[in-house]
């Protein structure tokens, strides 16, 4: 019983933590310095190279 | 898609001197201009015609000196970051942009230019990132390419403080971010074990998740609520009481005594110590990124000089940055070009447009010997000037300081939630130390007497007191935002509900800003007809405001003006075209006088006229004014209504400022302000008690913005006042401001509500805690439901702004 109860919490904070992770990673790429702009990116309706991600705008390392 | 008359690029009436026409795919379109003709082949060039479909310009033409901006390399080299060999960023701010269509078609040519890689412009910011091949293209010529297009590119490094704010903001999200994902994990173990007090639990299964509670709580606590606890921490140093206090007050004592129980076996309270935190945190999100909107204020301030100027060293012209100017240099600035320093004009007479300065829109005469301000725009005819300040104590800069020294003499406002916890950390602490202290004496066993205590604190916890305010603060935020109004910060919306005195702007605030003809008076033996088409053909050619409103008169009467001639213009006076009909002059009364035109006596009142005459002969005059915003006066009666006090400070001459004031009911009036005595007056003011809201436009307004408690911009004011001021009206709707005063008022009546009802929560289970008789689990049942109270509290406010404000009114568009 309590072994089964770790596994499960050990596991669903394993999980959670690579969302954690993720969402770190997101915002250190600057993926959430211009929300205003995806909205307008989306509708940009030809397939050339714009989808891919442009220098961060934040802070150089 | 555009009438025949506007250019098809830029949207502006085209003077039909200028007119450019150009066949392309067999249709035949104008332009105003040869720079625009040359957009409009680039862009249809290169197949992105959609751009003129998709594009949504609320303002016409190209910022002015576009097409014609040079690039200096050396300037433009200290702000090129370099990576490799092979890539390079530069950093920038694009001024012109005013659609999402605009950024969409800058990403799109840039991205095809030779050498350049990458492009990422900021849709709120304007703000863009351009990494390049430094082997293939330069920076100068990335910039021709987007001053091409009609916009203007500045070279842009972001300030140390800049720098900071934006780590500032980042570091907040990923604290809250941590918080939130952490506070799910703990609602899950909470859950458990709530479960388990009312149902039962094995211990050591309830001990195993209190174990895991406490892992996931430790780091909320002391990573996520670190802000709270280093904000206690100041606060304890001053002596002072702070709501920073009060909520690590709360924190750390449902923290430290879990941990206590978990050991010895009680009940914890992780859950309350992460919510708090969390709740909080996503408050303090929404308000920084409110007020980083306006962190870029004194940066641009800075861009309106020009970056380069032209020397002259004996004949010749030599590009150099402004920056490398000393006293004594001689320099030429021709038509259409921004002054780059302070100078005195050696040589020329030209009008300058300083409206950027003084907020008054006419362009004024200068001549040998005057002087000219950094920043102001040449108009008529190239100048050469003297260089008397180096640029870094020019106006514009002298400008910045003053609007630095504004912001950081204004006094940092006590907001209503730290007054609060000024009266209720020592009362609460008190509280608890006196139950201690109570049962101590009163034979209770050493642990009973410290457990009593804590559970006064625990239950003061402010979680309700936490969340009155960001929550009313978000509802009224969000509601304004719907009308048009943007507050920067729930400090704002405070200081905006105690607003006592309105300080008025006259140009461009409570007016257009914008001369338009009132009156036209033919001579007898003329119509008005006659009158318009004469001076229209005469000023066709000309960009002066006056002139602008003169034709567009005559294109709303629908005047075709006759064959144009030769054009001499006397900058300040009027102008004279010699043309089939004969010799027909368009000025001043003083400079018909000159030429011999006899003009009867005419009470035109603070008026501007402009006399017409053909053949020496007057043919009549028309009369132009600065026409007063249609909300004005309905304004200016609504905000009377609210009982606030107001003035007009203006910058023009007393006989107009007293005559604005009369038409407005506006109880008092002062001219002939500079920025300096602005502010110099709203400080006496504040001296005085009030709380002083300053409504304005101008660079000149900039100081007095950012001193006064609550400083509001208009949407098509200068993006300086824009940037340094607390209340942005989005729209260019004076109505707006009394129904951001009356958001912000019914915003303070709720948080007092919020406040109260907090209050009230406290002043029952404080005492039942004291008294040892409150049962956990009834605190924290207590606990969300007066969170939930306050919270659909707050939301009411949304409804009724809306309910208030339901009236379809047309949009005031003036």
């Amino acid at each position: 019983m309590i072994k089964s109860i770790v596994i499960l919490i050990v596991l669903s904070l394993c999980i959670g933590t690579g969302a954690w992770l993720f969402f770190i990673w997101t915002v250190k790429r600057g993926d959430f310095d211009d929300v205003e702009g995806p909205k307008y990116r989306m509708l940009d309706d030809d397939d050339e190279s714009s989808t891919q991600p442009g220098p961060s705008q934040g802070e150089k390392k | 898609m555009s009438s025949p008359d506007s250019c098809v690029h830029c949207n502006l009436p085209i003077p039909p001197a200028d007119l450019v026409v150009d066949q392309i795919d067999g249709k035949e379109l104008h332009f105003c201009c040869h720079g625009c003709q040359g957009v409009y082949r680039i862009i249809t060039g290169a197949g992105l015609e959609s751009f003129y479909r998709n594009r949504s310009w609320d303002e016409q033409g190209v910022p002015t000196g576009a097409f014609e901006a040079e690039y200096d390399e050396a300037s433009l080299a200290g702000h090129v970051i370099r990576r490799d060999a092979t890539t390079a960023d530069i950093s920038l701010i694009i001024e012109g942009i005013r659609c999402a269509s605009c950024v969409w078609l800058l990403e799109k040519l840039l991205v095809r230019e030779a050498g350049v890689t990458a492009i990422r412009v900021n849709y709120g910011t304007h703000r863009a990132v351009i990494r390049f091949n430094p082997q293939e293209t330069t920076p100068a010529k990335i910039f021709t390419s987007i001053s091409r297009l009609g916009y203007l590119p500045h070279p842009f490094s972001p300030g140390a403080a800049q720098r900071a704010a934006a780590r500032e903001q980042r570091s907040l999200l990923i604290r809250f971010g941590t918080a939130a994902f952490l506070s799910m994990q703990l609602m899950g173990f909470s859950f458990a074990l709530y479960g388990g007090y009312f149902h039962g639990i094995d211990p050591q299964i309830r001990q195993l998740i209190q174990y895991f509670a406490a892992a996931v709580a430790t780091p909320v606590v002391f990573y996520s609520g670190w802000p709270f606890l280093a904000g206690a921490w100041r606060s304890l140093k001053n002596r002072s009481a702070s709501m920073d206090l009060l909520i690590s007050l709360g924190v750390s004592t449902a923290y430290c005594y879990s941990i206590y129980a978990m050991f010895k076996g009680g009940e914890v309270y992780f859950d309350t110590a992460a919510m708090i935190i969390t709740l909080i945190l996503l408050g303090r999100l929404f308000e920084s990124s409110a007020r980083n909107r306006s962190i870029s204020g004194i940066d641009k301030l800075l861009q309106l000089a020009p970056d380069s100027a032209n020397r002259l060293n004996g004949d010749e012209v030599n590009t150099v940055a402004s920056a490398s100017l000393t006293p004594g240099d001689i320099i030429l600035v021709r038509p259409g070009e921004r002054i780059p320093v302070d100078c005195q004009i050696l040589a020329g007479v030209t009008e300058v447009d300083e409206s950027t300065i003084t907020g008054e829109p006419m362009p004024v005469l200068r001549e040998e010997g005057d002087k000219v301000s950094a920043g102001s725009l040449n108009l008529s005819t190239s100048i050469k000037l003297k260089v008397e300040k180096v640029a870094v104590e020019s106006f514009i800069a002298r400008m910045a300081r003053l609007v630095e020294e504004a912001q950081n003499r204004k006094a940092p406002i006590q907001s209503m939630a730290d007054r609060v916890a000024t009266v209720f950390v020592p009362l609460v602490t008190s509280i608890a130390i006196g139950t201690w202290a109570f049962w101590w004496f009163s034979g209770a066993s050493h642990a009973e007497a410290l457990l009593n205590a804590v559970s006064v604190l625990i239950v003061a916890c402010p979680c309700a007191l936490g969340l009155a305010t960001p929550t009313a603060v978000l509802a009224a935020s969000g509601s304004a935002a719907g009308k048009g109004i943007l507050f920067r910060g729930g400090d704002i919306l405070e200081l905006t509900s105690r607003v006592d005195l309105i300080a008025f702007d006259k140009t461009g605030t409570l007016t257009h800003g914008q001369p338009t003809v009132e009156q036209i008076i033919p001579a007898s033996g003329q119509t008005e007809t006659t009158l318009l088409e004469l001076a229209s053909r005469a000023e066709s050619g000309s960009s002066h405001p006056l002139a602008m409103a003169v034709l567009a008169r005559a294109k709303t009467a629908g005047i075709q003006p006759g064959p144009a001639g030769p054009v001499t213009t006397v900058p300040g006076r009027g102008l004279k075209m010699q043309c089939t009909d004969g010799e027909i002059l368009v000025g001043s009364r003083a400079f018909l006088t000159e030429s011999g035109v006899g003009i009867p006596t005419i009470d035109s009142g603070t008026r501007t006229e402009v006399h017409v005459s053909l053949d020496g002969v007057w043919q009549g005059l028309l009369l132009l004014h600065d026409p007063l915003r249609q909300a004005a006066q309905q304004t200016v009666r609504e905000l009377k209504k609210l009982g606030l006090d107001m003035v007009l400070l203006t910058g023009d001459r007393p006989e107009t400022a007293q005559q604005v004031s009369e038409t407005l009911a506006l109880p008092d009036y002062l001219a002939n302000m500079s920025p300096a005595d602005k502010t110099a007056w709203i400080e006496t003011r504040q001296g005085d008690n009030h709380t002083v809201m300053m409504v304005g436009d101008g660079i000149n307004d900039a100081p007095a913005l950012s001193l006064a408690d609550v400083g509001c911009a208009m949407a098509g004011g200068t993006d300086i006042a824009l940037e340094t001021s607390d209340l942005v009206l989005t729209r260019p709707n004076l109505e707006s401001l009394h129904i951001a005063i009356f958001i912000a008022r019914k915003a303070m009546q709720v948080i007092k509500q919020n406040l109260f009802w907090a209050f009230s929560y406290n002043l029952v289970t404080i005492p039942l805690a004291a008294s040892g008789k409150l049962a956990p689990v009834w605190a924290a049942a207590a606990m969300a439901g007066s969170s939930i109270l306050v919270v659909s509290n707050s939301l009411r406010l949304g409804r009724l702004v809306r309910r208030t404000f339901s009236v379809a009114k047309p949009p005031a568009s003036d």
